[in-house]
């Protein structure tokens, strides 16, 4: 509600005069055009035929008027299609679903902790209290070598579970997209943290035998949000190269950034970091555009490395001891609020109806002119998307996104309930939120997507959907055997 | 040179989540053996195709399917407001090794003992903080020119060797097939039927004399360095040492079953080792008390039950003297006597601190025990199986197990543990070389082995 008109903020009227306001600005054209139409029907029908003949005889047309007038069209018409961007569509995805023997309960983690940390009994009570808060839920699973007494992650490990991870993804993508290995032309790889030589990209080129001539990157080092780069850099890529497939996959290799010393700040990764990835197929091919599931509207990229503070917000770096850990600062949550501040003012303009750009222009003149002391107006930007996706990377930045957009419940069931069965599996978790929606049968063709991520550095990427048709639940993915016992109250704090 | 090695130390979960705020309570008799540990050890042949790690990670796998059905052992201790132990489902897990041994499994079976036997079969004793502390321990050891040892080591709070196979049986089932024949079921122990008249309880029979006589001891201390020595006694010896015990002026009778002879004849044998003059040295039997009590197959928790042979009257060791001694205190125990004593221990509300098998010569009949069925891969049974009751403080332990040969019902397998002399002592018994058993196990690494069995 805005500000500006406290007295009648619980007065239902209000909320019919707000409707018809967004009614009447968002069909303005509408509004405008029908008394035009009318007009001009009218003036017709009165003329009658005979006038309009008349009226057609008198206007001389010169041979080389018309053929101005008509290359004329002709060059507005190819100047306008050539220039629009082609559309990039997103044919299918398919989410990692790890196998129920690498699952971690709250008391077998907690004892393992207490195992391995038996020197720092406040350091496992620290872990306790963040595990007890998080969110989580009983089914997350990590990657086999963390499993150990102590963990003693290698490299040939890590590499293990990259390789389970993506081919799973790969495959599960190959068999609901019929994609053949030599049909894709761009491929992407994301991991933040894991980057052997030879690249993930190079192990996916291998395993499958990719054409020689396939565009591949690997990114890495680009923290939670790389998976919205990742598509970024597909659609950009998607414009250069005509008829082409994209695949992308974005993961996060957990074995080797298991945090081994007992510093606080450092331990909460371990706590919250989860085995997931996923791998997307992105097109721009005209016929795909029949069995794509969206097609990818907007995405906004928001970097405040500028600013010292939010640079070092997530820092990878070694402990008094040595030993190398991810340290969160304690003004993360201010930082990603501002950081979600930056983003929203881009993507406002993009995807709000008039009527809440109207309401926001108005507030901003009056602030400005009249008295700065106007909160700041908040559009309402449940008007623009029907789903949300925001990263689930804890349960306080959920709390503070749906805080700050004002969203209900419903809005951010998708990324608790991700959290809580998947816990933060970093930038594959928008791909496991979506496909949580996907699978309750709540997208229906037309409806809009908002999927939000944050990173290290500090980003704040946005990407915009629009479904392209209805998708029938139930279906094959992650969530096909618990989505029956979704959603699940999460308390506020788990007893262990 | 280390034969065994280890490559890792893991928790297994079970594969569903295990409802919050569950409690598993323990029985009478799970709770007098608080201070004694199981441990199981099964030897397997492999296919030969086998590669490194495989059977390690099938086996894990079914496990942790298997445990989604036992919440009690993936539990942890804790104090009841009583003060007593119950356990609670809080889904930790078991803990499990993995290891690596030289050789392959029959090279190992004809040159083992006690102590590389116990390197098979993982067990760390409970410590401070016991809510972070497994109360079950699987190995799997992995022969590297083939084969298999299973290993599982468990608190005797929680489950009796029975039990234990019948744990390693359905983990068997459900990795063959995918599913549990016998599916396990957690109760309370059978009360008695409340009677029309009121009648005083029984007035102290021997059993809960015994009990309670053993309550009241103080708790022992190890003595002597402990040894184990496996013997095998096929079908034939064990007929024969059934006519020996049978007492001759009593064809009526019934003639004493393969535990009550053989347990006869290793208690004369090392009561005469012992030395002692006057009479037998003093025994307790301990007998599995499933039957008896009528409980069902997939029943988990302790059902064993000690009962004390007076063995004052016999002389010149007389082995039919003896085995119908321990028949009629077989006899003896019957459901109703049964039932008293768990009356009687639940009556008493003070700890149970001491070590039931901790003083005299323990007979244990675990004679049907179905350690043999357990077969996790078609065609492949296991060639071994040992038990251990521990820790064995008292005047020795005699395990009386059945044998891995078909060849006929009445072959044995007793495993015995005594100090390390008489131990060695025994084996030149008289008596006991009339029957000429095969030795599987040695005492020492130094005496050469008897040819195992096939």
């Amino acid at each position: 509600m805005p500000q500006i008109l406290p007295d009648f903020s619980s007065s239902v009227k209000l909320k019919y005069v707000k409707l018809g306001y967004q009614y009447l600005v968002n069909h303005i054209l509408t509004f405008l055009l029908v008394p035009i139409m009318a007009g001009v029907v009218l003036e017709i029908l009165r003329l009658g035929p005979e006038e309009m003949l008349n009226i057609w005889r008198s206007l001389h047309f010169d041979l080389l008027q018309v053929l101005f007038s008509s290359f004329l069209i002709i060059f507005i018409a190819t100047v306008y299609f050539m220039s629009k961007p082609r559309s990039v569509y997103l044919v299918d995805y398919a989410c990692y679903k790890p196998p129920v023997t690498c699952r971690v309960p709250f008391s077998t983690f907690m004892e393992h902790s207490r195992l391995i940390l038996k020197d720092s009994p406040k350091s496992v009570d620290f872990q306790m209290r963040i595990l007890e808060r998080s969110g989580l839920g009983e089914e997350t699973c990590l990657p086999p070598a963390i499993h150990y007494i102590p963990p003693n992650p290698t490299m040939e490990d890590a590499r293990a579970e990259a390789e389970t991870v993506i081919f799973a993804a790969i495959d599960s993508l190959m068999k609901k997209t019929g994609l053949k290995p030599k049909d894709i032309d761009i491929l992407i790889v994301n991991c933040s943290l894991f980057s052997p030589t030879p690249s993930l990209s190079a192990m996916v080129i291998n395993k499958y035998k990719l054409r020689s001539n396939i565009k591949s990157f690997n990114l890495s080092g680009m923290g939670c949000s790389a998976g919205i780069i990742s598509i970024d850099l597909a659609r950009d890529l998607l414009q250069v190269y005509p008829n082409s497939y994209a695949l992308v996959v974005s993961t996060e290799i957990i074995t080797p950034n298991y945090y081994k010393g007992n510093e606080r700040a450092m331990l909460l990764p371990n706590c919250l970091f989860r085995m997931g990835g996923a791998a997307i197929l992105l097109s721009n091919k005209r016929r795909e555009k029949s069995r794509a599931k969206y097609r990818l509207v907007h995405v906004v990229r928001t970097h405040k490395g500028a600013d010292d503070k939010a640079y070092r917000c997530v820092y990878e770096q070694e402990d008094p001891q040595g030993k190398v850990g991810i340290n969160l600062s304690k003004d993360l949550m201010v930082i990603a609020g501002e950081a979600l501040k930056s983003n929203i003012t881009t993507i406002g303009p993009l995807v709000l109806p008039a009527s809440e750009q109207l309401l926001f222009l108005f507030t901003l003149i009056g602030r400005k002119i009249f008295n700065p002391k106007w909160k700041p107006y908040i559009p309402d930007f449940k008007q623009a998307f029907e789903h949300f996706c925001i990263h689930a990377g804890g349960r306080a930045v959920i709390d503070e996104l749906q805080k700050n957009l004002q969203l209900s419940a419903e809005h951010v069931e998708a990324s608790r309930m991700t959290l809580h069965r998947f816990g933060n599996t970093s930038s594959s978790s928008l791909w496991y939120e979506l496909n949580y929606i996907e699978a309750k049968g709540r997208m229906k063709k037309g409806a809009r997507v908002w999927q939000i991520a944050f990173g290290s550095g500090f980003k704040c990427n946005s990407a915009v959907w629009k479904c392209n048709r209805t998708i029938k639940a139930p279906m094959e993915g992650p969530w096909q055997d618990c989505i029956d016992r979704y959603p699940v109250h999460i308390p506020e704090v788990v007893k262990l | 040179m280390a034969e065994v090695s280890w490559i890792c130390k893991r928790t297994v979960v079970s594969t569903k989540p295990v409802e919050a705020g569950k409690f598993c309570p323990l029985s009478v008799l799970d709770r007098i053996m608080e201070h004694n540990h199981v441990r199981v050890v099964l030897y397997y042949r492999c296919p030969k195709e086998r590669k490194a790690g495989e059977s390690i990670k099938m086996l894990r796998e079914s496990l942790a399917e298997l445990l989604s059905a036992y919440p009690i052992m993936t539990g942890r201790l804790l104090k009841t407001a009583e003060g007593h132990w119950m356990i609670k489902c809080n889904d930790a897990g078991v803990r499990m090794v993995e290891a690596r041994a030289k050789g392959s499994v029959d090279k190992w079976l004809q040159n083992f003992d006690r102590e590389k036997e116990l390197n098979l079969a993982h067990w760390e004793p409970m410590f401070h903080k016991l809510y972070f502390w497994s109360t079950f321990y699987v190995q799997l050891t992995e022969f590297e020119e083939g084969g298999l040892a299973i290993g599982l080591s468990c608190g005797h709070l929680l489950s009796d060797p029975i039990c234990v196979t019948i744990f390693i049986k359905a983990w068997a089932d459900m990795t063959l097939n995918g599913k549990m024949v016998t599916p396990p079921l957690f109760h309370r122990l059978p009360r008695r039927r409340q009677c029309n008249e009121t009648t005083n309880p029984q007035p102290f029979p021997e059993l809960i004399n015994y009990y309670k006589s053993t309550l009241e001891k103080p708790v022992p201390v190890v003595q002597a360095k402990q040894t184990t020595i496996k013997i095998a006694f096929s079908d034939e010896m064990v007929r024969s040492c059934i006519a020996m015990s049978h007492a001759p002026g009593s064809p009526d009778e019934p003639s004493p079953t393969p535990f009550q002879a053989l347990a006869g004849l290793f208690w004369v044998g090392i009561s005469k080792i012992k030395g002692l003059k006057n009479g037998l040295i003093s025994m307790s039997i301990c007998l599995d008390m499933r039957k008896v009590l009528g409980l069902d197959k997939g029943f988990f928790g302790n059902c064993m039950v000690y009962n004390q042979v007076p063995g004052d009257g016999i002389e010149e060791y007389e082995l039919s003297k003896a085995a119908n001694a321990i028949r009629e205190v077989v006899d003896t125990m019957d459901a109703e006597g049964i039932m008293n004593l768990i009356e009687w221990m639940e009556g008493k509300a003070d700890q149970f601190s001491c070590l039931m098998n901790g003083y005299d010569l323990i007979c244990v009949d675990l004679e049907h025990v179905d350690s043999y069925s357990a077969i996790f891969e078609d065609n492949f049974k296991p060639i071994h199986a040992s038990y251990y009751i521990e820790p064995t403080v008292g005047e020795g332990m005699i395990l009386v197990l059945p044998s891995p040969l078909a060849e006929g019902s009445f072959s044995r397998v007793v495993m015995i543990t005594l100090p390390e002399d008489e131990a060695i002592n025994l084996l030149e018994d008289k008596l006991i070389q009339q029957f000429s058993p095969t030795i599987l196990m040695m005492a020492d690494k130094k005496y050469t082995t008897a040819n195992s069995d096939p």
